[in-house]
């Protein structure tokens, strides 16, 4: 049997993949356009909107405040998930099936019923605005990656070589630091990409735990667009945005082949 | 340390945090729910069913709650049509436009969402890049209407979980062992008849789970239905936000987020089961 794709579903698979990109390449070439409102195809060349923009003190404290929050909320969800990983997967504790499935629960939880929940019991303890809390609730919602990445990771690698390490004499930790995690080392990249993809993504629950002041680049994106419409300034911080994802995603890719792990 | 207590140590600080900062809050909402909002003074001390029992039975909670599942069941449907044939090409294609497609399949993924219904924004309003390019041709004298209704909706959503159907349905279809169609194929079985009786009957599970994580996500999707239906045309998410933002009634907005809760946990429970029963068919 011929296990070549026919150029039926070649030519869908491909108009599917285009449709993939549209809104991406739409918003991408509509950023340069010369006029003060938002056209496609874009009227002329010009970078004045992304100069207006970056130049912005707003926006440069919202890019400011998201890149700070996903940062702290993956170094952390890399941490505390790592060691929930090891735990499970090493079988260290009884119940290791409910325990993974109750951490991967905030994947499929709708987010915004987190968000409220978190708004009523911030706002109960007067957390509504502090930087910390609006980090540890992002762990909530990007640990989960980490610890799945892990998880397929370490069911890779044996027990055999730390005990090995062992009989050489090195500690537990030590064995974990010099034997586990560089194997680990993949499965965490991507795990801490996606972690910091989806802190940079979220709006259902960020958006009800700021303070007055503050903002993180999709909210102000968000209330930009649900209060005042569309506008090619806009597009620039969206352009901006792909772009980075973009050169992120290459990066991850060519450092450990990431798309395994999807 | 060793055993349980070395284990316990490790998982405890996220187990912790989870408990503390998803579950706790979560069930901490339920008595808010079940207390009377009175405008500007706060919540009623009297216990009641009122705002459980008006959004079932309220013409106007009932259209939004239909309206969600429906939307949820249309964008579910068309990942489905439109992510089986890429991931089949995936799975048949050379590793190398393999790598390429996957590439191709996450980038709108990791794209921010906001961005993301940005464009779909540019792309569907009456002055869009649709509906001038369909007034170019001359296919149309005016524009259609596609932004703040269901049909801008089910198509700015299919476009954002696209990519878990497809990742989904990769794997499955990567799973079906290839000896089974070449036996077919050596008993003259059609390839459309191998397609229909083995390939896709055996990747009804991951047909399943990936239609379960669309329409889960789907059904209580934010941003996207905000932006591209804008405040007046609501799904329970943007209700749920708008009691809590706009209204602060939050004993109504409790009460939704509740309901929008069982629904989504009993979807994943019965896909669940059906799961169950499909493995246990095999075995």
């Amino acid at each position: 049997m011929s296990a070549r794709p026919t150029i039926l579903l070649t030519a869908t698979a491909a108009a599917v993949l285009v449709f993939l990109q549209l809104p991406v390449i739409v918003v991408a070439l509509s950023s340069f356009t010369e006029t003060s409102y938002l056209t496609f195809p874009p009227q002329g060349f010009t970078l004045r909107w992304f100069g207006s923009v970056l130049t912005d003190p707003d926006w440069l404290s919202a890019i400011g405040f998201s890149l700070g929050l996903a940062l702290l909320a993956t170094l952390t969800s890399m941490v505390l998930g790592t060691a929930a990983a090891y735990a499970i997967s090493r079988r260290l504790l009884p119940g290791s099936d409910a325990i993974a499935s109750f951490l991967m629960a905030p994947l499929v939880f709708p987010a915004v019923v987190i968000g409220v929940a978190l708004l009523q019991f911030y706002a109960h303890l007067g957390w509504r605005g502090n930087f910390f809390a609006l980090v540890a609730s992002h762990v909530v919602l990007t640990s989960p990656y980490v610890v799945r990445a892990c998880l397929s990771s370490l069911a890779g690698v044996g027990t055999d070589l730390e005990e090995a390490a062992g009989t050489l004499g090195a500690g537990g930790f030590t064995a974990f630091r010099l034997v586990t995690l560089p194997l680990l080392k993949p499965g965490l990249v991507a795990g801490g990409f996606f972690s910091f993809i989806t802190s940079l993504d979220n709006v259902p629950v960020t958006i009800f735990l700021l303070g007055p002041g503050q903002s993180t680049l999709p909210v102000k994106i968000f209330t930009a667009i649900d209060q005042g419409g569309v506008d090619p300034g806009l597009a620039a911080i969206s352009t901006i945005l792909i772009l980075l994802t973009g050169a992120a995603l290459a990066i991850a890719e060519r450092w450990v082949g990431f798309s395994r792990f999807v | 340390m060793s055993g349980p207590f070395k284990g316990v140590g490790l998982a405890s600080p996220l187990l912790l945090v989870l408990l503390g900062l998803f579950l706790a809050p979560v069930l901490l909402m339920l008595p808010q729910s079940l207390h009377e909002y009175i405008p500007g003074t706060g919540t009623s001390e009297a216990w009641t069913l009122q705002n459980y029992t008006r959004l079932l039975t309220d013409d106007y909670y009932r259209e939004i709650i239909g309206r969600t599942l429906w939307m949820g069941s249309l964008v579910t449907f068309l990942c489905f049509l439109l992510g089986y044939p890429l991931a089949y090409f995936m799975a048949r294609t050379t590793p190398a436009w393999r790598a390429a497609a996957t590439l191709l399949v996450i980038f709108p993924l990791f794209l921010n969402l906001v961005v993301r219904s940005f464009g779909w924004i540019t792309l569907l309003a009456n002055r869009g890049v649709v509906n001038n390019l369909l007034m170019d041709i001359g296919l149309i004298d005016s524009p259609i209407k596609m932004l703040f209704n269901m049909t801008g909706l089910v198509i700015g959503l299919t476009h954002i979980y696209l990519p878990f159907m497809v990742l989904m349905l990769l794997t499955a279809i990567q799973n079906v062992p290839r000896d089974v169609e070449q036996a077919a194929a050596t008993l003259a079985a059609s390839k459309l008849r191998i397609f229909f009786t083995i390939t896709l009957p055996l990747t009804a599970p991951g047909i399943l789970a990936g239609s379960i994580l669309v329409f889960v996500l789907t059904i209580s999707a934010l941003v996207t239905p905000r932006l591209l239906g804008g405040p007046a045309y609501k799904v329970m998410a943007t209700l749920i936000y708008d009691e809590f933002m706009q209204k602060l009634d939050w004993p109504s907005g409790t009460s939704f987020a509740f309901i929008l809760t069982a629904i989504t946990l009993l979807i994943i429970w019965g896909a669940g089961r059906v799961a169950r029963k499909w493995s246990g068919g095999l075995a």
